[in-house]
Formats: C-alpha cells, sequence, structure tokens
C-alpha cells in the first residue's frame, strides 16, 4: 500500500485559481456596493427586499470560498491524515443550508402578504429639487446591477471545471442566473406602478422560489460529497470521467488480473483506493507498485492520494471498468 | 446566454438548473401578464397608480380627509372643520386638485380603521415618520418643516397603497414645505 501525493498545483491550475481569488474578491466588492445601492431605494416592495436579501446570500460562497482556500492549501498532518480538502465542501453546505433556510422564510413572508392582500405602498424621493417616484429609481438600480453577475458569472464558470471546485461552481451558476432575479422584481415594480398590487408579492415568491431551488441543489450536492459519494464532475452532472481512467490505466499493468476504485471527492481533489487482484499469487514489489501510483497520480493533478491495495477477490462496493 | 466551456460527452443529464428553460419561460409569463395588465387598464396609464383609485375619486371632487387632534398642529373648529397647520396644507392640496375637504375627528386607532375601509382618503395628527401604524397605513416621507412640529418629522398617513396619493401628496408637501 502506497501513498502518492502532490501539495502543489499544476501551471494552468495555479493561474486559474489566482484568478478565482481575483474575481471572487471583486464579486465580493461589487456584492456589497449593489447591496448598499439597493438599500438606498428599498421602500416597501417585497420583491426588492427579497432580491436585496438574496444578493446579501450571494457573499456566502463567495467568503466560504476564501476561507475555505486558507485549509486546504495545508499539508495533511497525524491528526489530519487526509488534509483539509473537505473545507471547501463544508462550505458548499453552509451555503446551500442559508440559501435554503433564508429563501424558505422569504417565500412564506411573501404569501402571507399575498394573502392577506398587503398593497406594497412605494412612495417618492426628493432629488435636486424634483419629487420622483421610488419605482423608477427601484427599476434604474436594477437595470445598472444586473450587468456586473453577467460578467462575473460566465468568468467563473469557466474557472470552475478547471479547478474541479464546486463551490465555485455554484457560485458561478447562481450569479448567471442572477438576472432573474433583476427581472422578476422589475416585473414586479412596474406591476405596483400600473396599480396592480400583487405582482410584488408575485415576484417575490418567484425570486424566492428560486432561491430555494438553489438551496435545495447545493445542499444536495454537498452532503452528498460529504457522504463520500463516488466522485462526479464538478456540475455534479455525472460520475467523474477519472474513474474509469484510473481502472483503465491499472488493467494496463500486465501483474494486475482484475482492478476495482473507491474514488471520493474531498472538495478540489480525490482519495483514491485501488483494490486489484494480481495475476500471480505473490504481490508485486513495491517499486512496482510504486511506479504505477506515481503513473495513475500523473494522469490528473486531483488524483492526490492512491492507495494501492492487493486483493484476493474485490469488493462489492468497489466500481468495476465500465 | 454564455454557457461554460464543457466537453460534454452526454451521458445521464439531470435536470436542467435555473439557468434553463422553465425560469425564463416563467419571467416571460410575468411579462406577458405585466403587458396585458397595462392593456387591460387602458390608455389612461398613469405611474403610479392607485389601486383603489383615491386620485380618480378626489379629482374636482371631494377629499375625505380624517384629523386626530393634537393642539398646534390640527383643531376642531367650531362649523366641524380643522384649522392648524397641517389642516391648512390638507385644504391646499385639496384645492390643488379642486376638490372639498369633508373632515372626520377620531383618534388614530379609528383613522387607521377608516383609512383601511377607505372610508377617508388620508388622515392627519401628531404621527411622526416612527409612526407604529405604517404597518396598517401608508405614510408619506417625514417633514420636519411643518410649522408647530418642533423638528418631529410629521408624516400623512394615506390607505396602504395608493401610491398616485402618496406621490400627488409628497411632490405637493415638498413644493409647499420647502
Amino acid at each position: 500500500m502506497r501513498n502518492v501525493g502532490r501539495t502543489d498545483l499544476p501551471a494552468e491550475q495555479r493561474t486559474a485559481l489566482t484568478k478565482a481569488i481575483r474575481w471572487e474578491w471583486a464579486t465580493i466588492a461589487y456584492t456589497l456596493f449593489t447591496i448598499s445601492l439597493v438599500a438606498l431605494v428599498l421602500g416597501n416592495s417585497q420583491a426588492m427586499k427579497t432580491a436585496w436579501i438574496e444578493d446579501m446570500l450571494s457573499l456566502i460562497p463567495q467568503v466560504s470560498f476564501l476561507v475555505a482556500l486558507l485549509f486546504i492549501r495545508r499539508k495533511p498532518t497525524r491528526s489530519f491524515p487526509f488534509g483539509k480538502h473537505r473545507a471547501m465542501t463544508i462550505g458548499h453546505l453552509v451555503a446551500g443550508v442559508a440559501l435554503l433556510a433564508v429563501g424558505g422564510n422569504l417565500a412564506v413572508e411573501a404569501a402571507i402578504g399575498l394573502i392577506s392582500g398587503e398593497h406594497p405602498t412605494i412612495g417618492t424621493l426628493q432629488l435636486f429639487g424634483q419629487t420622483i417616484w421610488l419605482g423608477w429609481l427601484m427599476v434604474g438600480v436594477m437595470l445598472l446591477i444586473v450587468i456586473g453577475p453577467l460578467i462575473y458569472g460566465p468568468a467563473k464558470l469557466r474557472l470552475a471545471p478547471k479547478l474541479h471546485n464546486k463551490l465555485l461552481f455554484a457560485d458561478a451558476d447562481m450569479a448567471r442566473a442572477d438576472w432573474h432575479t433583476n427581472a422578476a422584481s422589475i416585473v414586479g415594480v412596474l406591476g405596483v406602478g400600473i396599480g396592480l398590487w400583487w405582482l410584488d408579492g408575485a415576484a417575490a415568491i418567484f425570486i424566492s422560489i428560486g432561491i430555494v431551488l438553489d438551496g435545495v441543489r447545493n445542499t444536495r450536492f454537498a452532503i452528498r460529497d460529504l457522504m463520500d459519494e463516488r466522485a462526479r464532475t464538478h456540475d455534479d452532472k455525472r460520475t467523474h470521467p477519472l474513474v474509469n481512467a484510473v481502472l483503465a490505466e491499472m488493467l494496463r499493468q500486465p501483474w494486475v488480473r482484475d482492478a476495482g476504485v473507491r474514488m471520493r471527492d474531498q472538495g478540489q481533489v480525490f482519495h483514491t483506493e485501488i483494490f486489484f487482484v494480481p495475476t500471480r499469487r505473490r504481490p508485486p514489489r513495491t517499486e512496482t507498485l510504486h511506479a504505477a501510483a506515481e503513473r495513475i497520480a500523473a494522469l490528473d493533478w486531483k488524483l492526490q492520494d492512491i492507495s494501492l491495495i492487493p486483493v484476493g477477490r474485490l469488493p462489492d462496493e468497489a466500481t468495476r471498468l465500465e | 446566454m454564455a454557457l461554460a466551456t464543457q466537453r460534454s460527452t452526454g451521458g445521464s443529464r439531470r435536470p436542467p438548473t435555473r439557468g434553463n428553460g422553465p425560469g425564463r419561460r416563467r419571467i416571460a409569463s410575468l411579462i406577458g401578464m405585466l403587458l396585458a395588465g397595462m392593456l387591460l387598464s387602458g390608455c389612461g396609464l398613469s405611474i403610479p397608480s392607485d389601486p383603489n383609485g383615491t386620485m380618480d375619486r378626489v379629482e374636482g371632487a371631494v377629499l375625505r380627509a380624517g384629523a386626530s387632534v393634537e393642539e398646534g398642529l390640527v383643531e376642531k373648529a367650531a362649523d366641524g372643520g380643522a384649522f392648524g397647520p397641517l389642516a391648512d396644507l390638507v385644504e391646499a392640496f385639496a384645492e390643488e386638485h379642486g376638490a372639498e375637504v369633508e373632515w372626520t375627528f377620531g383618534s388614530e386607532e379609528s383613522l387607521v380603521e377608516h383609512l383601511e375601509q377607505h372610508r377617508i382618503d388620508l388622515a392627519v395628527g401628531g404621527m411622526t415618520a416612527d409612526t407604529p401604524w405604517s404597518q396598517m397605513a401608508g405614510t408619506t416621507r417625514g417633514y420636519d418643516e411643518v410649522p408647530g412640529a418642533e423638528g418631529r418629522e410629521i408624516v400623512m398617513l394615506v390607505p396602504l397603497g395608493e401610491n398616485e396619493l402618496v406621490y400627488e401628496l409628497e411632490s405637493f408637501l415638498d413644493r409647499e414645505l420647502s
């Protein structure tokens, strides 16, 4: 049984990570700016309030990502023999649960307001001696701040697969869908403007359902990862192709009759146990095993932690080559 | 919308995320409803407008004002009308819209009840920007320039969600008190 681990990142991942960190800081700065801007024109619109809180929630994945980075860089120790890569998944879980709880709360609040027929009162603001309906300012602000996520969403979305970072992916995916929130709140406010008071609450419900769905999705994926589900792609759409790649590499060895893998995602990197049935009765020598592990580790930077385990019979739960 | 640069090799697909179909369809239907609403509400579309049409009713007719008596702000006159700085403001506002003022006097709670039932169009008294009634009634912005307010941020109460009325009222108060 051998462990091969790499704590350094290859060049492509290093630049991607540097960029991701820069984008996250930029996003946090931008979001703080939009939060304070929206606060100025909040008024009594439930849709605006919901959009505003969603903005605050969007900070959680970004902050979690940056905090988790502090942990995952640490080398494994005796007390934490697998390193601290899980910090990333925990951040993912925290973000998911926060979205779920707050989104649910907002949905209920909007529904109660709608059922009890609360007519939102949107007043005016005096700007440069002019009395302006606050609704126009709300629409203006929402149009203005829609720009940011359309820029940083796709940018982060390009980086997430390179880094195999699900938290970054979730963050980018939500940013990409952020314009829905802006559109809905504009519809809500203009609805109030033309006297359709219920459109505000309807828009608020629409926005909060989006938040809840994000929460459900992220919580589910994070929990599955924490429960050591077989490694999946960064978007959780399918089993990670590395499972098959490792098996194929293993089966190429002349001293392997059969092989099975248990691969789990620790957040960014994988922990892989390779069970193999040796061809001869005697297992190969340690040098041979070590060379094989090195070759497998070279397949991908994520394969940091590899154990080769000779067995008489493959365990049932190990994945075979498909 | 820009999609991620994914080397998708098919395989099992999960339900699409929020970035795809259903969200867009819902937005489209919301916008559709909004447009339909605009068409239904006809050409005389003013933004903001009153769901209960307060302003349309007041224009050239009667403004039903409620007052909670507060010495130096609004008091009951012998003829059943009101006098005081707040009463003057209400009268001037009504005059701008060619309306007569019909006064009702009562406690703040009764006035708010009247507002909720649309029995009066606005209420004045010693209410300030911190008024606890803001849950049940709409409020204007606070004005500390009202004579006799002694620095308090005086607000007027209106029925919840009558945004055209709020707009007209605040525009008037901005002109009158600045």
